[in-house]
């Protein structure tokens, strides 16, 4: 058994990316449409969302992702607009990151054509900007004079869904889709200066650093990873803003095994680790 | 007719299979895709620049608002490409200490604000704090970690004695912090791996809906 | 000493609320922007010279290379030809040939950390184990239906995130943005000139 656990121990990398493949395709093909229960963080988002007026200020979305992180970001947009178009919260789309432009105006043009929203009334794609934090705290100055042009070359002047949006004041929330340092940059040039409120949606890796935020209200609300993603997706599909669930809800069948898997290999490893630690009983020896 | 749409996915689903290819061994194949990918995002960030920044930001104030002041900044970037001519490269200094010198003066107050003094009032206790026992017990350990995290970075002084024991109850702190890290980084990577196996089986072999 | 002005006027103007000193910070936050473009800029073509110097002297992977120079080349002709809208060719090379490799490249990590998990993920000391169960938690709380079915699972690992590893990226986070502070400082003042490149 010992020598088992240590032959297993050695075994080429390329057997363990097998078995990874296996686990990930699989409940693709089978799915196991296993139940999801929201978070307080992602519960929050949601209830802020729930309580913006419609046709009214609009929200601010920064699409901060490419397309390395685009898998657990990309649904939280997809959700999010829902959301918004569902509810007729109107949203400005920007992107702080070249690799972003392509990916905002498509989930903004989709998910504005799922629920029949006309640009420049109920939504509106200003692009991109280099500078981050200068950017950040420019549209607590002025929002067109930060963009004069959105992404397809229009005055933002002549914009009518911006004729009364100057800065932060007169948006609602702001929701950075990131997998970056970004997500606190947010927090400290456009929450701590200008007061206004973010929800941060961000990519797994850099959850864990965003408590500090949370504790201090500083966050409004989180969507972490992909589970975010399909916690805010199950919310939506439960207020009956959207007859289907999402694309997130749909890997975290995969994620799911793929988490057992690994907590599997985590556990035989450590076992062949231990049982080649044990001293040999006087018997063995020769 | 083989349709364009068709055309695009096949494209994408094989540059996507080379890619993965370097998990059996590096070959060609990868190497092709790795080398066409850094030529391609490369004209992207480039194109992408000149329409959203370089054309609003620059050619519009100068060329048609007539904003002349901003012949100074475009002047100053400018001089980053002094880099190429060997006798004029001290010029690159310029525009790098005005970058540097504003970013870092950007920092300072948003930074005092938001990292230092709100994060210091949200580890303080408060009066209301008393009146529940978990919150307490919660914000206690919580000051407690916090102390001993910074005290295990502290190296002007050997760790012995006290403050041995305080650095020995920031590692344990460190540790599960690095554990949550973890735990989180796996469901980011397997996320992304997830996100190009449903590309694959949905939008290329048509296997599930 | 430009330095040294524009650092202090974006530490001082923080403190200001006079509309003459907001517009100026208004005014020289769109100034940065332009001069962050052109270093983005300045970036790809240190891109270009390494890749053409190497096909110009034939040096080994010369033949890769020469596939960056022409793939650069298309995709700027065909995003400055058709533009950036959705439908035109430059967009589809975006989400058909660059979005699904750059997807790729970090998606293969996910097979490195499993087997970095298996094969280097060891419970050797009593940190190290602290380490591993606090991963352990947070894995099984991300699996659906162990968090649906087991909601101590959950509230568990809502408490080792919102105690133990608050109070660690707290620590972190003070440790951090000291020594950014004095690094600003430093940097404003003259006093640190490291990204002169090593002169006095």
């Amino acid at each position: 058994m010992k020598d088992l656990f240590i032959k297993l121990a050695k075994i080429d990398r390329r057997y363990i990316f097998l078995l990874i493949a296996v686990a990930v395709i699989l409940p693709f093909l089978m799915p196991l449409n296993f139940p999801t229960r929201a978070t307080s963080h992602t519960k929050s988002v949601f209830d802020i969302i729930e309580t913006i007026p419609p046709e009214n200020n609009p929200i601010l979305i920064s699409f901060e992702y490419g397309p390395s992180t685009m898998p657990e970001c990309h649904p939280m947009a997809y959700a999010i607009l829902r959301h918004a178009f569902a509810r007729r919260v109107r949203v400005i789309g920007i992107t702080l990151s070249a690799d972003a432009a392509g990916l905002g105006e498509e989930a903004l043009q989709r998910i504005a054509k799922e629920y029949d929203r006309k640009y420049g009334r109920d939504y509106v794609f200003l692009g991109f900007k280099p500078g981050v934090t200068a950017v950040m705290l420019s549209i607590g100055e002025d929002l067109k004079r930060t963009f004069p042009r959105d992404f397809y070359g229009k005055p933002t002047s002549e914009i009518p869904m911006l004729d009364s949006v100057h800065n932060y004041t007169q948006i609602p929330l702001v929701v950075p889709l990131t997998g970056s340092a970004t997500a606190t940059f947010w927090l400290v040039y456009a929450g701590a200066r200008y007061h206004a409120r973010v929800a941060d949606g961000v990519t797994a890796v850099i959850a864990a650093e965003l408590y500090p935020y949370i504790q201090t209200k500083q966050l409004a609300g989180l969507l972490a990873g992909l589970k975010g993603a399909s916690e805010y997706e199950h919310l939506i599909y439960r207020a009956g803003y959207t007859k289907t669930k999402g694309q997130a809800s749909r890997g975290m069948d995969a994620l799911s095994i793929m988490h057992l898997v690994i907590i599997a290999f985590i556990i035989l490893g450590n076992i062949g680790f231990f049982l080649s630690r044990r001293a040999p009983r006087k018997g063995d020896q020769a | 007719m083989i349709p364009m749409d068709t055309v695009w996915t096949w494209i994408a689903a094989l540059l996507t299979l080379a890619i993965f290819s370097f998990l059996y061994k590096d070959n060609p194949f990868y190497k092709f895709a790795e080398h066409l990918f850094v030529g391609v995002s490369a004209a992207y960030t480039l194109v992408i620049l000149y329409y959203n920044s370089f054309v609003p930001n620059l050619i519009v104030p100068l060329f048609r608002e007539h904003n002349y002041w901003f012949i100074i900044p475009g002047l100053l970037g400018l001089l980053f490409f002094a880099r190429f001519i060997p006798k004029l490269g001290f010029l690159i200094l310029f525009p790098i200490a005005f970058t540097i010198g504003g970013y870092a003066g950007l920092s300072i107050g948003p930074g005092l604000q938001a990292r230092l003094l709100k994060q210091l009032q949200g580890s303080m206790l408060h009066p209301a704090d008393f009146a529940d026992p978990g919150l307490l017990i919660n914000k206690l350990i919580v000051l407690v970690g916090i102390l001993g995290t910074m005290l295990y970075f502290y190296f002007s002084k050997e760790h012995k004695g006290i403050l041995k024991v305080a650095t020995n109850i920031g590692i344990w702190f460190i540790m599960v912090g690095f554990g949550a890290a973890f735990g989180y980084t796996v469901m980011a990577r397997a996320s992304l791996l997830i996100g190009r196996v449903q590309f694959l089986l949905t939008d290329w072999l048509h296997l599930i809906r | 000493m430009i330095g040294l002005v524009a650092g202090l006027f974006f530490t001082i103007q923080f403190f200001i609320p006079h509309q003459e000193v907001r517009q100026l910070y208004a005014d020289g936050l769109r100034w940065l922007i332009v001069v962050a473009t052109f270093a983005i800029v300045l970036a790809l073509g240190s891109l270009i010279t390494r890749h053409t110097r190497k096909v110009q002297r034939q040096e080994k992977g010369w033949g890769y290379s020469m596939v960056t120079l022409v793939a650069l080349l298309g995709m700027a002709i065909a995003g400055f030809s058709t533009g950036t809208r959705p439908g035109t060719l430059f967009n589809k090379l975006f989400l058909h040939v660059q979005a699904p490799m750059q997807s790729t490249m970090f998606g293969i990590l996910a097979f490195y950390i499993a087997s970095a998990a298996y094969r280097a993920f060891r419970a050797r000391s009593k940190e190290a184990t602290l380490l591993l169960l606090a991963a352990f938690l947070l894995m099984l709380s991300a699996v659906s239906f162990i968090s649906y079915y087991i909601p101590y699972v959950t509230t568990v690992s809502e408490w080792l995130l919102m105690v133990p590893n608050l109070a660690a990226q707290r620590g972190i986070l003070f440790g951090v943005f000291l020594g950014t502070l004095a690094t600003s400082i430093k940097i404003i003042l003259g006093i640190e000139r490291g990204w002169m490149g090593g002169g006095k």
